[in-house]
Parts: structure tokens; C-alpha cells; sequence
């Protein structure tokens, strides 16, 4: 329960799965995290970084690296606008080019 | 070359071992960054240090609020690893040979691969690096010597990377959705 009138119970979503499958189950357009190709990053370090970041299996990680490498750009996360805000944020703490966008 | 990162079984530190000119350079750089960052000029290498969240104008609000969000802890993160990686350079330990060591525990493998990067993003900028050619010029031109110290920083980000990635798990930790 809630604090405060006792009559409207407020659930608060502890996990950021059931954020998105909220704002999913809403109807809202979930967000995408795109890196783009950098001609400084090493492809070594961004597979690091995918992995150590995302949690990501080594051969995930160097699938990705080559799609940005080869491409110009990948998708590496997605969800909730917040959750895609943060992990813009970690990327750009590790110097990749990273952005976001809905996903259309 | 000359310098090496190696994983020392007995405690599980990283130890870099490095000719003392190397150390004396990556001091030199490290100040020079701590400084930029400190006061970014506007313009191509604030632009790549610190990029934008959303690419799209009409996002211009969420950018803004983003920005207030991060922006300073992001500046904090990267001048706090400076002055870590400063901290490291100055209490290293004479190695014989005139080179120093210094032992990593892990937030400093990563401040020290953060450092790396972004002294290289900052010099690649500045030097205009791209995919096609190599950093090539004239010995007589002031970007040579940049070119020369960009590249040492490459190799050694690259040696310091290849340790840690040979380390991570071969299977995620993550659920893996298609992207």
C-alpha cells in the first residue's frame, strides 16, 4: 500500500524489466541505444566494453563491435527512455559514440 | 615499446611496468587533460568527449535535462580518473633499468583505460584521424610529435586491452535479444 489515503494502491516498479513491460503494456514506443563508428576507438576496447557493461557473451559483444565497425552503427541496448538515458551515459564514460532514439 | 601489462597470479593486480620517459610523458599528457577537462573549450573535442544524448533536434528539452543530469558527474568521472592515473604515475616503484611499476587493482585497470581512451580521442581529434590513412607527417611538422605520442598510446591502450579481454567470460552474464 501506498502512504498517505490509503484507498489507491501504489505500485512502484523495482526493476527495470517491469518499467518497460509497463511502459510497453502502455502503448509507448520503446528506445534504442546506438553506437556509432569512431575512427579512434580500438575494436578490441569496444568489444571490452560491450561485454563488461552489457554483461554480454564474447561472441555477442564481437558481433556488435563489427556491425558498428562495419555498418557505421548497431543497436547494444534498448528499453525505457531512463534506462537508455543511463545507458548512454556508461557509454560515454567509456569514450564511445554513443546516442538514442525511439524505435520506430 | 618497452612496457607491459601483466597479471600477477600471487594477488591478482595488474602490473604495468614502464621506461621512466614513458612515465614522465602520460604524467605530461595527463596534466594537459586534467586541465582541458577542467575548463573544455567549445569545439570538435568537447563535442567528442562529451557527445550529445539524442540526435534528434525535437528532443532538444531531453537533451537539456539529460545534460543537467550527467553532465557533471560524467566531467567528475573523467577528472577523478586523471587524478587517479596521476596518483599511480607519481608512487610507482623503480623496476631496474630505469623503468618504474605500478600496480592496478580493478578500478584502476579501468581509470587507466579510460585515461588511455580519452587521450586519445582528444589527440585523434585534434590530429584528425580516420580509418583510411595512416597518421603520416613531415618530421619537421609540430603534428609529428603528436602522431608519434598518439600512436604510443594506441599501442599501449591496445597491450592493456588485450589482458583484459582475454579475461572476460566467454558466455554473457545478459540476456542477449536480438538487436
Amino acid at each position: 500500500m501506498g502512504p498517505g489515503t490509503g484507498t489507491e494502491e501504489i505500485v512502484v516498479p523495482d526493476t527495470v524489466e517491469e518499467l518497460w513491460a509497463e511502459e510497453v503494456v502502455r502503448g509507448e514506443t520503446p528506445w534504442i541505444v546506438i553506437v556509432w563508428n569512431d575512427p579512434v576507438n580500438l575494436m578490441t576496447y569496444v568489444t571490452f566494453v560491450f561485454q563488461k557493461l552489457f554483461g554480454y557473451s564474447r561472441a555477442k559483444a564481437h558481433k556488435l563491435m563489427l556491425q558498428v565497425h562495419n555498418e557505421g552503427r548497431a543497436v547494444v541496448s534498448s528499453g525505457t527512455r531512463e534506462k537508455c538515458e543511463i545507458d548512454v551515459a556508461r557509454l560515454h564514460a567509456y569514450g564511445l559514440w554513443a546516442t538514442m532514439q525511439r524505435d520506430d | 615499446m618497452g612496457y607491459v601489462f601483466e597479471r600477477r597470479r600471487r594477488d591478482g593486480l595488474l602490473v604495468c611496468t614502464l621506461p621512466e620517459p614513458y612515465a614522465e610523458l602520460l604524467k605530461q599528457i595527463v596534466r594537459e587533460l586534467a586541465e582541458m577537462i577542467a575548463a573544455p573549450p567549445p569545439g570538435e573535442v568537447t563535442d567528442r568527449l562529451f557527445p550529445r544524448a539524442y540526435l534528434d533536434p525535437t528532443e532538444e528539452d531531453a537533451e537539456q535535462e539529460w545534460q543537467s543530469f550527467v553532465h557533471d558527474d560524467l566531467v567528475r568521472a573523467k577528472a577523478d580518473a586523471l587524478e587517479g592515473v596521476l596518483r599511480d604515475l607519481n608512487g610507482a616503484r623503480a623496476a631496474g633499468r630505469e623503468q618504474v611499476a605500478i600496480d592496478l587493482d580493478e578500478e584502476g585497470e579501468t581509470r587507466w583505460l579510460q585515461v588511455l581512451n580519452d587521450a586519445r580521442l582528444t589527440l585523434g581529434t585534434v590530429l584528425g584521424v580516420n580509418e583510411e590513412a595512416r597518421l603520416d607527417f613531415p618530421a619537421d611538422d609540430p603534428r609529428a610529435v603528436r602522431a608519434a605520442i598518439y600512436d604510443v598510446l594506441t599501442e599501449m591502450q591496445n597491450d592493456l586491452v588485450e589482458v583484459l579481454l582475454a579475461e572476460q567470460p566467454e558466455e554473457g552474464t545478459a540476456d542477449e535479444p536480438e538487436y
